[in-house]
């Protein structure tokens, strides 16, 4: 019989060895829910988890519940779908583990989406997007200059309460070139924010969730948002009288990062390897969620289904791929500096 | 008999002797008579303070351990900055911005308790007219919103106070207005959306002080021929300003903390302390800095309780009713 002593020792015990215990739960992957959440599911973590064994899908990713969970040294996720900039800005906090591409081979992915702590599976963009009835007769806009354009495109605007997406799509309205956005020196940093200066009055909302730029744009309360692709095309396909387009689209790739001391790091990696396979991608492009990272799935998108994702190489073409780590660097600089913005 | 007595003497006194015949009424006959038989013996009040103690001791054992302690580590987390004990804290107090956001939300949050209180003193002294089933249906259209997730309500009143919204088309349709006007994303939504939350905190300690007013104080007034403004500005609004600034306080203080009113109907300009910390906490990883704009945050809080204390006798006008 259990007497009140042993049962104490056992729950002392049992509260010490935490992370071993940890090892006892199942393979756990967590991304940011919604749509994107169960496009991942469907067509990376569902058919490997068929391969490899189960695999627990939570959600939302937080990354303070990351660094929480690594400096307690009890990681309950192995897994995590992040935004790129937390790739670097958790190697700098020593977060995460580095990912190991002995195990995975990818010489079939373009570059810009390998990096040592992170690797993106799937891609979305930061679009310009209008309400169409706001539009002047016969003329639907072209460019950020064209979103800057007060004049021509009168009504109100939304921007996102971050500077990134902010920076490079200033940017490109001041006419820098695609390839010249980065690297993000201080020059750069004071144009991006004179020309943000330049479009605040007119900005009624600095979003912070995906969902408000939509929202704004169909009831008519703005007349162009920045915001995601995705929502966008989710909105269209009710019907709203909602436009977008992918010239000059900023393209940002999604990554996997591994926690810390998680206790299923080379199961952590196997997934990895059959995110970006031809046949997960394959049929990531298929759910018309995201875009795929793979080309050789990319190139496999029929005509419709190119005009949905900014990876197609027509899209891929006229965007400017967000360079995360430059990204992590100019915002970590400029925190106060944006937020003094803001304000005044 | 005394207590009558002194009831009748009293009248012709005014306010003041009002007051001390309602601290005879509630039978409180020690602080008025200390020699009074009722105190007891010593060793009953031994026996009474460790009854306390005793009955205190869960309350403050699960305090300790869910609020003190973790407290506690907040602390020391705020005095780990990256460059020494007190950076996060001089780093905040050195910030033009981090200053101006405070600033921002102590401003909103006294605006924001003025108007609560304004709308719910009228409003609590309907209720206290009320009676049988008419007050049990006006206090279920008072809480049945408080049971309504924050984060929906605010989302109900961006549909609502839209540039097409009802609100919108109605003043469009009545001709009191050429064109849409801009209820949101400015001071007045965020107002809108803040007061309505807050509404039954300031709302219920006003209703309980009026329902303690003796409506013979205010008959007597009348009979010694005080006009009703009089009564009003003399026995009534001195008799149920503790339960005025209680619902004041108590909304001022939860203004204070507000994060998802004003993030999702105000501008940027209205960021407040919570929406700062929120940043610091999940998107900059910057957790000394966090823990040091609550923990300044909490010392502002804690100086102006007190102050505001030595003017209104807070605790008390909480536990009296």
């Amino acid at each position: 019989m259990l007497n009140r002593r042993a049962f104490t020792i056992s729950l002392a015990a049992s509260a010490l060895t935490g992370p071993s215990f940890a090892q006892g739960r199942p393979f756990t992957f967590c991304s940011f829910g919604g749509a994107g959440g169960a496009a991942i599911k469907t067509a990376f973590m569902d058919p490997i988890s068929k391969k490899m064994g189960q695999i627990a899908n939570v959600s939302p990713t937080n990354y303070s519940k990351i660094k929480a969970m690594v400096e307690a040294n009890a990681v309950e996720w192995d897994l995590v779908d992040t935004g790129g900039l937390f790739v670097f800005q958790g190697r700098n906090q020593n977060l995460l583990e580095k990912i190991d591409y002995s195990i995975i081979d990818v010489s079939k992915l373009p570059q810009v989406w390998v990096k040592e702590y992170g690797l993106y599976t799937f891609a979305g963009a930061t679009v310009y997007a209008y309400n169409k009835d706001q539009m002047p007769k016969g003329r639907e806009p072209q460019s950020w200059k064209d979103f800057w354009d007060i004049a021509s495109f009168p009504g109100g605007r939304t921007l996102y309460s971050r500077f990134y997406y902010n920076y490079e799509a200033a940017l490109l309205a001041a006419g820098v070139p695609l390839s010249e956005v980065y690297p993000a020196t201080d020059e750069k940093v004071d144009l991006a924010f004179d020309k943000l200066r330049e479009i605040k009055p007119h900005v009624k909302v600095w979003w912070t969730a995906g969902a408000q730029p939509v929202q704004l744009l169909s009831t008519g309360e703005v007349s162009m948002a920045l915001a995601w692709s995705g929502r966008v095309l989710d909105v269209m396909k009710e019907n709203a009288p909602v436009g977008m387009s992918y010239n000059e689209a900023i393209a940002w790739g999604e990554p996997f990062v591994v926690p810390r001391g998680t206790p299923h790091r080379d199961m952590a990696m196997q997934v990895l390897k059959y995110c970006i396979s031809d046949e997960a991608q394959t049929a990531f492009m298929n759910l018309g969620v995201y875009g795929p990272v793979l080309p050789s799935a990319a190139a496999k998108a029929t005509p419709e289904q190119a005009k949905t994702f900014v990876t197609h190489p027509d899209n891929m073409r006229r965007a400017c791929v967000m360079n995360d780590e430059e990204v992590a660097k100019y915002v970590a600089k400029n925190e106060e500096r944006w937020q003094k913005f803001l304000i005044s | 008999m005394a207590t009558r007595e002194y009831y009748f003497t009293s009248m012709t006194c005014g306010v003041e002797y009002a007051t001390r015949f309602e601290i005879l009424s509630k039978d409180n006959l020690k602080e008025i008579m200390p020699s009074a038989p009722l105190a007891g013996s010593r060793d009953r009040r031994v026996d009474r303070f460790w009854g306390s103690v005793l009955l205190l001791l869960p309350l403050a054992a699960f305090l300790l351990m869910v609020f003190v302690v973790p407290l506690a580590m907040l602390l020391k987390l705020s005095f780990g900055g990256a460059g020494g004990p007190f950076s996060a804290y001089s780093e905040i107090a050195s910030s033009e911005v981090y200053r101006k956001v405070f600033l921002n939300t102590f401003t909103l949050a006294i605006t924001v308790a003025s108007c609560t209180v304004l709308l719910s003193y009228p409003t609590a002294y309907m209720l206290s007219q009320l009676s049988g089933w008419k007050r049990s249906v006006a206090f279920w259209c008072l809480f049945f919103p408080l049971w309504i997730s924050v984060l929906v309500r605010t989302f109900s009143w961006i549909v609502i106070l839209e540039k097409s919204g009802p609100v919108n088309r109605a003043l469009l349709g009545m001709g009191l207005t050429s064109s849409p006007l801009s209820l949101l994303f400015n001071s007045f939504g965020v107002h809108v959306g803040m007061v309505h939350v807050l509404l039954p905190y300031a709302l219920l300690p006003i209703f309980t002080s009026m329902k303690a007013v003796d409506r013979r104080l205010l008959l007597a007034s009348d009979s010694l021929g005080a006009s009703p403004l009089t009564t009003f500005g003399r026995i009534y609004f001195p008799l149920t300003l503790p339960g005025l600034s209680t619902g004041f306080v108590l909304v001022f203080l939860m203004a204070l903390g507000f994060y998802i009113t004003p993030a999702m109907l105000g501008a940027a300009q209205h960021m407040t302390i919570s929406m700062l910390i929120d940043n610091f906490v999940n998107e900059r990883l910057a957790w000394p800095l966090a823990a040091a704009a609550s923990f300044s945050l909490l010392f502002v809080i804690v100086a102006l309780v007190a102050s505001a204390n030595r003017l209104v006798n807070f605790v008390s006008a909480m536990a009296a009713r």
